[in-house]
């Protein structure tokens, strides 16, 4: 997921940046406080982080922690929803105070906005069932192993490059991947597995195992306008009690399912 | 339109996709042969069976011809599991193609055995033909060059719907198209040269048929 949104978030802001006039400035917090209003860019195709619910609003982890802040605040919260090539022009532009939606920090998008202290993690890793003997990626590199994966999905990429000696059956979505597995179709499966949560408990007789050496683990954060550090520094501490108080895992677990498979422990010092 | 076709990058993947239609030919051969047989069966049972097993027939056709394929096929690969028989998706697919097709062919047959006039199968019984004598020495003659067309067209259904297979995983033409188009985005490219796979596949089909149609039972058949 994050690499092609990487790589189509960089090309488009490229063009985005060159093309497009800067039409605004980042409000700081003290702008954001006086409007009564804290707008957030939020991705409403990347469930559970952000999805349409049935009366058309964005609803979602990524949400429901705007919405906590935004009351920690004392102000509104207006959701504006963006997608992966224009997400950081809006916040480059003002047009969003901070932006959600699998933001993996990395340098290339540290070069053109700032990046919050981690919101929470997505763990690239080998999903499989208890009683297998895989204990990293590597041992899924071998003859005889069947991989489960998603047609047209980064993960596949990866897989040529460090797998290749494994079968792979693609099939078309996530659910019928994640049900293949359950039913014994595969070995494993290697993709972020915090988003397959949910169709991992569709299956409860399945005893799941999630390979406890991840091949990467993303560290997911609030982008927010280059420089402005008013608005970035109130976000670490408030983000900093949130994990520390229990709010961020329960939200978590509330809309994957699971735990988050990575936690992020919170440090005090940033 | 604003787009510039290039199909360079797609061209390096032909022998993938040749593989695919390879793969493609063998599901509907295979799947058409097997349907065959169970429509010679079903067109018997349908024909000089009893009630009982007019009924069973009539049922099997029923279903078959009235949900679509793509959801029989869901069927075997996803719901047969949890009733414990776990079959390939090559296997599922196949099946799926195969029970399919019997139903449509056991139809095709059976009007070509309702064709066969009464006072032949009359005459046939009078020498004392058993039924599968009189199915091979009465009826078959009769109606290979009648069917011939109708069956030659349903071949060539089976073979473009040989692309649900890429659903389940099967690698074949449809399924490799997608795995290049995931891979390069030159969707109009990867899925014009998959169309002409298919073109390729179909019409050296209905050639070959046809002109085996000709020659076998002086059937006027068109090529194309």
């Amino acid at each position: 997921m994050f690499k092609l949104l990487m790589k189509t978030v960089v090309a488009a802001f490229t063009t985005a940046v060159i093309l497009s006039p800067v039409t605004g400035e980042a409000r700081t917090l003290d702008e954001i406080l006086s409007s009564k209003k804290l707008i957030v860019g939020v991705n409403p195709t990347l469930p559970p982080l952000g999805n349409f619910n049935e009366k058309n609003e964005i609803v979602g982890f990524d949400v429901d922690l705007s919405q906590k802040l935004a009351d920690m605040l004392g102000v509104e919260l207006e959701v504006v929803k963006v997608g992966s090539p224009d997400r950081i022009p809006f916040v480059a532009t003002g047009k969003i105070d901070y932006v959600m939606g699998a933001m993996t920090r990395n340098p290339t998008r540290a070069k053109i906005i700032d990046f919050t202290v981690p919101a929470h993690t997505e763990v690239f890793g080998v999903l499989t069932t208890e009683g297998k003997p895989y204990a990293s990626y590597k041992d899924l590199d071998a003859a005889g192993v069947k991989l489960v994966q998603v047609r047209g999905t980064t993960p596949l990429k990866f897989i040529k490059e460090n797998v290749s000696k494994a079968e792979v059956l693609l099939l078309d979505n996530y659910p019928d991947a994640v049900r293949a597995l359950a039913q014994g179709r595969g070995d494993a499966m290697i993709d972020v597995i915090d988003f397959v949560g949910e169709h991992m408990n569709k299956h409860k007789d399945t005893k799941w195992h999630v390979v406890k050496a991840p091949v990467n683990v993303y560290f997911c954060a609030l982008g927010v306008a280059k420089g402005n550090s008013s608005l970035k520094d109130w976000l670490n501490v408030a983000l900093f009690e949130l994990h520390r108080d229990g709010f961020i895992d329960e939200t978590w677990k509330k809309w994957f399912g699971i735990d988050m498979l990575y936690s992020v422990s919170p440090s005090p010092y940033f | 339109m604003n787009y510039t076709l290039q199909f360079g990058q797609v061209t390096e993947f032909l022998p993938y996709l040749a593989g695919g239609a390879w793969l493609s030919l063998q599901i509907a051969f295979l799947a058409f042969c097997g349907g065959m047989v169970i429509g010679a069966f079903g067109a018997m049972a349908k024909t000089f069976g009893g009630r009982v097993v007019r009924g069973i027939t009539a049922a099997y056709i029923t279903f078959f011809m009235n949900t679509p394929q793509l959801v029989q096929i869901f069927f075997i690969y996803f719901a047969l599991p949890d009733a414990g028989i776990l079959l390939s998706s090559y296997e599922a697919v196949l099946i799926g193609m195969t029970l399919n097709a019997g139903a449509y062919l056991t139809e095709i047959q059976r009007a070509g055995f309702q064709s066969v006039h009464r006072n032949e199968m009359e005459a046939a019984e009078t020498l004392g033909m058993s039924l599968l004598q009189r199915v091979r020495y009465v009826i078959m003659p009769h109606i290979a060059k009648v069917l011939f067309p109708p069956l030659s067209n349903q071949y060539i259904l089976m073979t473009l719907g040989t692309s649900m297979a890429a659903i389940f995983g099967v690698e074949e033409l449809t399924g490799r198209a997608f795995n290049i188009n995931a891979e390069t985005f030159r969707s109009i490219e990867v899925f014009s040269i998959t169309a002409v796979f298919y073109i390729a596949l179909t019409l050296v089909a209905s050639m070959s048929l046809g002109l085996a149609g000709r020659y076998l039972f002086r059937a006027k058949m068109r090529l194309i």
